[in-house]
């Protein structure tokens, strides 16, 4: 499969209600995705979201290593498809195309690589006329999503809860790091009762003095895991944490590449590692962290981006129903947070937090050119 | 227990949204473009062509009480209780032909098919239907509650502004007319919905909230660009 052209897009979808954590707000969706397109006349698309507190990395840096770095490494190469080796091997072996992603001035250009990475395997699974099952098999039929109440009041906490009880999820993260923690916690456990899977996340918002007093704290309240309790770069903090914690400790912002892995594992700073496709910097390298997550006896949660559209969503789908063991899944919000999505298909989770596998050709989805088109505040042709 | 007041807070309010909105404005005060009112149209039509549908719909899983109404409803959206005989979608298609937008009307019926596709196709959030049809009375009889009060006024800035005959402008200024009647109904039916399916007041409140979660006024009369500006979600470019 040789590519000749590649578009990217940068969105801006509007959410239907903006969403908070400790550290940010949003309300809308900045996903860039590339589209690229082979001599064949064969399309693929993928996604990645800059997160500065995550990798470092922002829409400007994205744009420029797709345009100056990632596009060029690869355009007008024989890339090898699908076409008669469906293994594994195959999709590593084209993965390793695409150059490792960029580390420059603490920066990691992890997005922008998964972005060009997902394109470019859809494409060679559209070529091969295949969808990704067909090389990673799933191992259940539906994946089953959480919820996420973001931070608010203790009354909008209360609504959101609601609402999740009323949508059947049995699993739900709380984004923490206010004032009021305990308070929303405990409403939230009031509305949902005991049987419901509350976990929460902090995105960094204490120091490991003030988290071991905060998860002591709420340790009454019944929480699953606490994900990235202090900020990243502190992998003894962390693990100091994890043995004062009542609470199983996940990392996130902590957990970017396959050396962060390694050096969580070997400190024993962590319970559960939240692996996230664009953050990782694409499908393989999310495999080869789960990989290591599973060697090292560590739980994992496949995670997703806020504001992610059906493409990430999609890959996403594919990981978590393709990994032997998956503790929580997050994502698939689609229309339930975007005003509109990006595919023919609706992607988002239904009642229970339930969705099918995906079955099709590439992701399973087909992209809508005329909404990328319609959302887009930045397109660069290459 | 009643949760009209709860409802028609909730309508009220984005009515508020929506005829404050800076395309509402542009329209009733005769700013806009030739463009935007033949795309306002549009988006009309769109919306509403298959509203027998979505009655059916609700007829199908209409709780004793209130049958009768939703029947008499969904038969006059069809034109089988009226003098005339004109069935909503054919008025929608006279506005069309009227507003010299026949050529798209074609385009019209195709976008309001795939918002039925899009509809059927989605993953249904709740556990029953009961949830799904009582979500699905609150949206349509948004619009019904909505059309009572605003239809007049749309039907005269589209006659003083866009040059539209009353022939032309039938689906609004009947709206204006039969929807207080339907407006009005369609609490006594959400009422009669809830104590017949016996939620909680509270389950039925989250089941409103999440359904009004947008103004789906703005967003299908408008486009989902200028409801996501209209709150707050995008930056409001002049």
């Amino acid at each position: 499969m040789i590519l000749e052209s590649a578009t990217i897009y940068g969105l801006e979808i509007p959410f239907i209600e903006g969403f908070s954590h400790s550290t940010k707000s949003r309300t809308f969706s900045d996903a860039i995705v590339v589209k690229v397109r082979s001599s064949e006349g064969v399309t693929g698309y993928g996604e990645g979201l800059p997160r500065p507190y995550v990798t470092g990395e922002s829409r400007d840096t994205v744009l420029q290593n797709l345009q100056e770095s990632l596009w060029p490494a690869i355009r007008q190469k024989d890339i090898p498809a699908f076409e008669e080796d469906r293994s594994l091997a195959a999709l590593l072996r084209l993965s390793e195309t695409i150059p490792p992603a960029l580390v420059e001035g603490g920066v990691i250009h992890n997005a922008a690589r998964a972005a060009m990475e997902l394109a470019v395997i859809d494409c060679g699974l559209r070529t091969a006329n295949i969808g990704l099952a067909a090389v990673l098999p799933p191992k259940r039929q539906t994946v089953v999503y959480s919820g996420v109440i973001s931070t608010s009041s203790v009354e909008g906490a209360t609504k959101r809860a609601r609402q999740m009880k009323v949508l059947g999820l049995d699993s739900i993260k709380v984004k923490v790091g206010t004032q009021d923690d305990l308070k929303r916690l405990e409403a939230i456990r009031q509305v949902v009762g005991p049987g419901v899977s509350l976990r929460v996340d902090a995105n960094g918002a204490w120091t490991v003095d003030e988290a071991i007093a905060i998860l002591q704290a709420m340790e009454s309240i019944d929480i699953a895991a606490v994900e990235q309790p202090i900020p990243p770069g502190n992998v003894a903090g962390l693990a100091k944490l994890r043995k004062n914690s009542p609470i199983p400790v996940m990392v996130d912002e902590s957990l970017v590449t396959e050396a962060d892995a390694g050096q969580l594992i070997a400190a024993q700073a962590c319970d559960f590692f939240n692996i996230r496709v664009s953050k990782c910097g694409g499908l393989v390298p999310t495999l080869a962290i789960a990989k290591q997550a599973h060697q090292g006896r560590i739980k994992i949660q496949v995670g997703s981006q806020v504001g992610e559209t059906a493409i990430l969503s999609a890959v996403g789908r594919h990981v978590a129903a393709s990994l032997p063991e998956v503790s929580f899944v997050e994502g698939s919000f689609g229309t339930l947070l975007l005003s509109q999505d990006v595919s023919h298909e609706n992607i988002s989770f239904g009642y229970g937090g339930e969705a099918p596998t995906q079955r099709g050709p590439g992701w399973g989805i087909r992209v809508l050119e005329e909404r990328l088109e319609k959302y887009a505040s930045t397109i660069v042709s290459l | 227990m009643s949760i009209r007041p709860f409802v028609k807070g909730i309508y009220d309010q984005q009515i508020d949204e929506l005829t404050g909105s800076r395309e509402f404005k542009a329209l009733e005060l005769g700013e806009a473009t030739r463009q935007e009112y033949d795309a306002f149209i549009g988006n009309v039509i769109i919306t509403h062509l298959n509203s027998p549908q979505f009655l059916a719909f609700l007829y199908s899983v209409a709780p004793p009480a209130a049958r009768d109404r939703l029947k008499d409803n969904m038969l006059e959206e069809l034109g089988l209780e009226e003098e005339t005989g004109d069935s909503h979608p054919d008025l929608l298609r006279k506005l069309a032909d009227g507003a010299g937008l026949k050529g798209r009307l074609a385009d019209f019926e195709q976008q309001a098919d795939e918002r039925l596709r899009e509809v059927t196709s989605t993953r249904l959030l709740y556990g029953t239907l009961k949830e799904a049809g009582l979500s699905s009375m609150c949206e349509i009889n948004a619009f019904e509650y909505m059309l009572s009060r605003v239809s007049g006024a749309i039907a005269v800035a589209l006659e003083q502004h866009r040059g539209l005959d009353s022939d032309t402008l039938l689906w609004f200024t009947h709206h204006s007319v039969v929807d207080v009647q339907h407006a009005e109904e369609g609490f006594r039916s959400i009422d009669d919905f809830v104590e017949y399916y016996d939620f909680s007041e509270e389950d039925a409140q989250t089941i409103v909230e999440m359904s009004l979660r947008e103004n789906t006024y703005i967003k299908r009369y408008f486009g989902d660009i200028s409801q996501g500006r209209a709150a707050g979600m995008l930056r409001d470019d002049p």
